[in-house]
């Protein structure tokens, strides 16, 4: 038996063994029936995570059939994660959140250049370069600004929705961790067979 | 100067020299640019050249901006100059965002998750809008 890391279910539902597991039995059908054992009912208060231990999906099976020897690997719980109704996201508010990042970054960058007094450096190298003065030297500046827009697109490795290689990005790979700290998280806080406190209340 | 003199300036220069020299390295490898512009070519092996390249750069733009010495060179080498520059403080700013975390919450509290790359553009747009915006009206108007 192995359990799976992330299960998706409906509120108000039942969760069965099956969904949970993945197992391998020499018995089909007591396979199936053991596949179909109720293992815990989702209810309003579990909110959006419910954590399964594996010494409750063992202590199911053995109840129910005395004589079964379970083996298992992988995880030791499984995430539940209940699915609520999803709500969505309004274009509005997209729209508003892509605005503040447009102006946002726009004002960063400005902001940027004139920290560093990026307008004197490219005056001088201007004079370094051609050895004449130059006020504004666009011929430098408007190449740097587009090239500024294709070196994040270069890090991030996304040319739009087309991607430049089969590797994930350092935004997927980011999002991943994210992740995996999150469900380190909830393995461990909501997973009450995890803890022992003495009882002081 | 007297050759105590002379010594002491070369041991300051030379300590601030090295002082700036290892900020900028971890800088660099704080921001991981070149680890993922190597991973972006497949080019893990000239991981040395590479090296040598930022610490020439930064060699060669020092001296230059210190002793602002004239090539006198056609003025349309800067059109590539440019665009170089350009993509490496773009790389640097992603990179920046990327050690910030933004993302990754961005996308799970607000839901957003499958408009993560839309969002991207909007920061990009917003860049280079900026960049242009400042070179050509703002900086007129001091």
């Amino acid at each position: 038996m192995k359990l799976r890391h992330r299960v998706q279910v409906k509120p108000h539902e039942v969760v069965v063994v099956g969904d949970v597991a993945q197992m391998i039995a020499t018995d089909d059908s007591l396979l199936e029936k053991i596949k179909q054992l109720p293992l815990y009912h989702i209810q309003p208060h579990d909110k959006n995570i419910v954590i399964i231990d594996i010494m409750k999906v063992i202590d199911t099976i053995v109840r129910s059939e005395k004589a079964v020897d379970v083996q298992t690997i992988g995880p030791a719980q499984t995430i539940i994660e209940v699915v609520y109704e999803k709500k969505r996201v309004s274009f509005l508010s997209f729209l508003l959140v892509w605005i503040l990042l447009f102006i946002g970054s726009a004002l960063a960058i400005m902001n940027f250049h004139e920290d560093v007094s990026m307008k004197e450096m490219h005056q001088h190298l201007y004079t370094m370069i051609t050895g004449e003065k130059a006020e504004k030297p666009l011929l430098f500046q408007i190449p740097y600004s587009l090239g500024l827009g294709i070196g994040m697109i270069l890090f991030f490795n996304h040319l739009f929705r087309k991607r430049l290689n089969e590797e994930p990005s350092p935004l997927e790979v980011e999002m991943f961790n994210y992740q995996q700290s999150l469900d380190q998280y909830v393995i461990l806080h909501e997973n009450k067979e995890s803890m022992k406190r003495i009882d002081d209340d | 100067m007297t050759t105590i003199e002379v010594a002491f300036v070369v041991i300051v220069g030379f300590a601030g020299g090295l002082a700036a020299g290892t900020g900028f390295v971890a800088f660099l490898v704080v921001l991981g640019v070149i680890p993922r512009l190597m991973q972006l070519t497949k080019t893990m092996k000239w991981i040395h050249a590479y090296e040598w390249s930022a610490v020439a750069g930064a060699a060669v733009g020092g001296w230059m901006s210190l002793r602002s010495s004239v090539i006198g060179a056609s003025k349309y080498w800067l059109i590539p100059l440019g665009l170089f520059s350009g993509v490496f403080i773009g790389m640097l700013a992603a990179a920046l965002t990327e050690v910030l975390n933004v993302w990754p919450i961005l996308a799970k509290r607000m839901g957003m998750a499958d408009k993560v790359i839309l969002l991207l553009m909007a920061i990009v747009f917003g860049k280079v809008f900026g960049a242009l915006f400042y070179w050509i009206y703002f900086v007129e108007g001091k």
